[in-house]
């Protein structure tokens, strides 16, 4: 099954709750509600793969755009919205202060990502992600899902508060051609 | 209920900064600092760029002393009025009086707001603001006579007596005509009250904003806040912030203020805490 597939970062500051007077995260939010508005366009089934704080960013973004989360379980779907982010270390402000690992992981799974190529996505570390407090538990999900006839189309890259962000989609409809 | 004060409207949440601009040679805080007409000037400029959404202009001290008639009244703060509103078109502008014929004067040269200090002192007053589209503050004074010290008054309940005084003159106003919406109460810290009794107006504000009617207060400098820590005028801004915040926290709407910068950052910070007003931008803890 070739499908739509999108990858949002966990970030709370999303969340209405948590709204301020002047938006911190103004551009990641334009991002995602572009991001999630493709992904559910025409009525799509919307499959969510988060951790339980990432399922509420979820919800919320495909609220936002009139959409609703498909049941965890069985249901059948057609695209999925995968939740994670890279470090939470990558400076000394970070969250999580600086780990000079943070950088190199980062690099790693921002080329696996942008490959769409599960193999790649496969090799990552993830013992090293949780450890540097990226948010990886759904990228197992996100390979099986993704395949050859997927582009890869990055629509926000950044690490504003020394969190890497990124939002990124996957059109089946790209027809890339195979590796030679 | 939206706060409409002349060409201005106000949602319910906003809080608003009423910056004093003295045009008077006595004062008790300023000591005739804006007496000349271009300092004065200079001070509305400055409470603008501070962030003031109201400038309150008086030609009288409050305390008593030399006499002002209405024509010297009017001589120092109509073509003023005048001055700064064709300077800022937009701005909220209060005059404090008591007089229904500086009233009449100054609405005439585009006041929006009658800041009546001396609690309805002149009936005529609620006319004119009716007649001109004006919003006016009505206060409490326990009855005493214009520029006068409180002396050994006592009240059975001073809040109960600032809420049937403040209301029934807010009602009066209404009555006349004016807008209900630009009808704004206001117990009056220090007029006809001892500083026990302006403490328990502070204690006890939140019974006030409950009448519905939106509440001024004036606390900056005052007496009793000299009073309550033994300070003189120039060492109460601390004592005067604090009751700022109290206020604040009980739903005070407008706050008359001689420091606009700090008062400003203590009622949006007691907004945001009693969830009112969301922080300016938070991204601790939810990056």
């Amino acid at each position: 099954m070739t499908i739509r597939v999108a990858l949002v970062p966990g970030v709370p500051a999303l969340l209405p709750a948590y709204a301020s007077r002047v938006d911190p995260v103004a551009d990641l939010r334009a991002a995602c509600l572009d991001a999630v508005r493709w992904l559910a366009g025409a009525g799509a089934r919307v499959l969510v793969v988060a951790d339980p704080q990432g399922r509420r960013v979820a919800t919320y973004l495909l609220s936002a755009v009139g959409a609703a989360a498909r049941e965890p379980g069985g249901a059948a779907y057609d695209a999925v919205l995968v939740v994670g982010n890279g470090s939470a270390r990558r400076s000394e402000k970070a969250p999580g202060h600086l780990d000079e690992r943070a950088l190199d992981f980062d690099e790693t799974l921002g080329a696996a990502l942008r490959s769409g190529d599960a193999a790649e996505l496969g090799k990552l570390d993830l013992v090293l992600g949780v450890e540097l407090l990226a948010s990886v538990t759904g990228l197992a999900v996100l390979a099986e899902h993704l395949s050859t006839r997927h582009r890869a189309e990055v629509r926000y890259e950044d690490d504003p508060f020394g969190v890497k962000y990124w939002v990124l989609t996957w059109d089946p409809e790209g027809h890339r051609p195979p590796p030679p | 209920m939206t706060l409409e004060l002349g060409r201005q409207s106000f949602a319910d949440e906003a809080t608003l900064m009423m910056a004093i601009v003295n045009r008077t040679s006595d004062s008790f805080y300023d000591r005739g600092a804006t007496w000349a007409e271009d300092k004065a000037l200079d001070r509305v400029a400055e409470v603008i760029e501070q962030g003031a959404e109201i400038v309150d202009i008086g030609g009288i001290k409050a305390a008593p002393g030399a006499e002002v008639d209405a024509v010297e009244e009017i001589r120092r703060v109509g073509s003023f009025v005048a001055r700064v509103r064709s300077a800022y078109p937009d701005l909220v502008i209060s005059v404090d009086t008591w007089r229904a014929e500086v009233a009449h004067a100054v609405c005439a040269e585009g006041a929006d707001l009658l800041n009546d200090a001396w609690g309805g002192a002149d009936p005529a007053l609620v006319d004119v603001a009716a007649q001109h589209g004006a919003a006016i503050v009505c206060t409490h004074t326990g009855g005493v006579q214009v520029r006068t010290r409180p002396h050994r008054i006592e009240y059975d309940d001073v809040v109960a007596a600032a809420i049937t005084d403040t209301v029934g003159y807010a009602e009066r106003a209404v009555t006349a005509g004016v807008d209900r919406r630009a009808v704004v109460i206001d117990p009056a810290h220090d007029f006809g009250k001892n500083t026990f009794h302006s403490l328990e107006l502070t204690r006890r504000l939140g019974e006030m904003v409950a009448t519905g009617w939106p509440v001024l207060v004036s606390l900056s400098n005052k007496d009793f806040v000299g009073e309550t820590l033994d300070l003189p005028v120039g060492e109460r801004l601390t004592g005067t912030l604090a009751a700022t915040a109290v206020c604040a926290l009980a739903g005070a709407r407008i706050f008359r203020v001689h420091e606009v910068v700090e008062t400003r950052q203590v009622v949006d910070m007691v907004a945001s805490i009693a969830g009112r007003r969301p922080p300016a931008r938070a991204i601790r803890g939810l990056a």
